[in-house]
């Protein structure tokens, strides 16, 4: 891997984030919108379920839309012929692929700052130390490798731009549904289990209840994030690379 | 090796794409060499097999069979070393629309590793010989068709290759732009540039080339200078020379 390509590409990558105004507003206005609402809702007695019971699903809420936006931009710049100039010049796979993964990387941390902020406003009351909430960054900059790693395999299986977006809601749903911020039952943690999700909220909630750090819950949440999340951008670099790049 | 006064060497290029009806013959069994210095044309109409030698020679595609060197680094076993010798010109542009045009030739010159202040100088000689200061502030989003063609030539010599290809150049651009264009690519040859270039442009082909091969249904045809080739095939221009190879018109196959 050479710094200087991938720190310019890391440059560009973040610029595209901040000068298209629909990423903008998926990355950050989306998930800093649903936490006011959201808090205003369930801050609310009435409903029976406080805001802070919520909180964490939102955080990896927040980062599963990372799927939408990667595969949307390879698929976008793959019919522009983006991708095959930058193959042509010295560039490695490898520099192209780091500068995704850091780049998601910082606006997943970034993802969790503006939510933890902003549920301050309601009633969430984290029972942790800053050591806590940087477990928390680490957790979901790592839980960013999965959603790029789906947004790779989405943008492999779609002709375009616009499909990619219609397919990507198909790793985006089971997550936001069964593994974020609605209440796992019996029923749904069959399906919920196998979804990285799921291990990401598990992981918060116990963060965020005061758990030591050091539990044997979190420490496998952790794992299983890690491991599986590993795997999943393993496996979409490489289909990307066999297939998704044509 | 990159000594040698052959800059380009093609041997028995062959690219067949399976469909589900036929094998289609895009390159087939096509030699050729293309010496330092030169501007060398691939002449023909659209679907002969032009861009397909190209992306095999940039390394975007395997050859199925038949072997191509660039000053002497096989295409296929050092393409790394091939591709810091060489700039591409694609058909489309491909720019990133978010990023200026300054900020996307000084991308393309980090890919090249290229030291910081080279960066720069380059990018404002660049800048500076297209006149394309003032738009080159702007995003790109809002640019023409003809400022677009020319940032897509600007970032294919950034690094300042040996060997320029160019794959339809000037197409979509107006008369002016095309003539201006045309003494740019021009004087890659008073710095000593090799330049491939594809098109189906006739004058584009007499007025920049040296040396033109012939390409119809991924074979060559005949190769030679320009005025060769009207004298072999006694005509005043290379469309009549296609027409006495092939018996139709270059834009007929278009």
């Amino acid at each position: 891997m050479n710094t200087q390509r991938l720190f310019a590409l890391l440059k560009m990558e973040l610029k595209k984030i901040i000068r298209e105004p629909a990423y903008v507003f998926l990355m950050f206005l989306f998930p800093a919108v649903l936490t006011i609402i959201f808090g205003f809702t369930f801050s609310d007695p009435e409903l029976g379920m406080p805001f802070s019971a919520m909180a964490p699903g939102l955080f990896a809420y927040a980062c599963i839309f990372i799927i939408m936006i990667v595969a949307q931009s390879f698929s976008d710049e793959r019919e522009q012929g983006l991708l095959r100039r930058l193959s042509i010049t010295p560039m490695k796979a490898s520099d192209f692929m780091g500068s995704q993964i850091l780049s998601n990387m910082i606006i997943a941390m970034l993802q969790v700052l503006i939510v933890f902020i902003l549920a301050q406003l309601f009633d969430f009351k984290p029972q942790t130390d800053i050591l806590g909430i940087l477990l928390a960054i680490i957790l979901m900059a790592i839980f960013s490798l999965s959603s790029v790693g789906l947004g790779l395999i989405t943008a492999t299986i779609s002709k375009s731009a616009g499909v990619a977006t219609g397919l990507s809601f198909l790793f985006i749903l089971p997550q936001m549904f069964l593994g974020t911020f609605i209440p796992i039952t019996s029923n749904t943690r069959v399906i919920a289990i196998f979804l990285p999700s799921y291990y990401v909220t598990d992981a918060l909630t116990s963060i965020f209840n005061g758990d030591s750090l050091l539990s044997a819950n979190i420490l496998i949440d952790f794992g299983v994030v890690s491991i599986v999340s590993i795997i999943i951008v393993i496996i979409g670099i490489q289909l990307f690379d066999k297939f998704g790049n044509k | 090796m990159e000594q040698n006064n052959i800059a380009i060497e093609v041997r028995n290029l062959k690219k067949y794409f399976k469909t589900k009806l036929e094998i289609v013959k895009a390159v087939d069994d096509i030699s050729f060499n293309v010496k330092s210095g030169e501007i060398f044309g691939l002449l023909g109409p659209n679907g002969a097999g032009k861009t397909t030698t190209i992306n095999i020679l940039i390394g975007l595609i395997k050859p199925t069979d038949g072997s191509a060197t660039i000053y002497g680094y096989d295409i296929q076993d050092h393409i790394s070393k091939a591709k810091e010798l060489i700039g591409v010109c694609p058909q489309e542009h491909a720019v990133f629309k978010f990023l200026s045009g300054r900020e996307n030739i000084e991308l393309f010159g980090n890919l090249y590793s290229m030291p910081k202040d080279k960066i720069k100088k380059r990018t404002d000689e660049l800048i500076d010989k297209l006149n394309f200061s003032n738009a080159s502030k702007h995003k790109t989003k809002g640019y023409s068709g003809g400022m677009l063609s020319q940032l897509n030539l600007i970032i294919s010599i950034v690094n300042d290759p040996k060997i320029i290809f160019l794959d339809e150049p000037t197409v979509g651009m107006d008369p002016r732009a095309r003539r201006k264009t045309w003494e740019f690519i021009g004087n890659f040859k008073n710095e000593r540039k090799t330049v491939l270039l594809t098109t189906h442009y006739i004058e584009e082909a007499e007025a920049l080339c040296d040396r033109v091969a012939i390409i119809d249904y991924g074979e060559l045809l005949d190769i030679g200078s320009p005025k060769d080739l009207m004298k072999k095939y006694e005509s005043d221009n290379l469309e009549g020379v296609f027409m006495n190879i092939t018996g139709r018109k270059i834009m007929e196959g278009m």
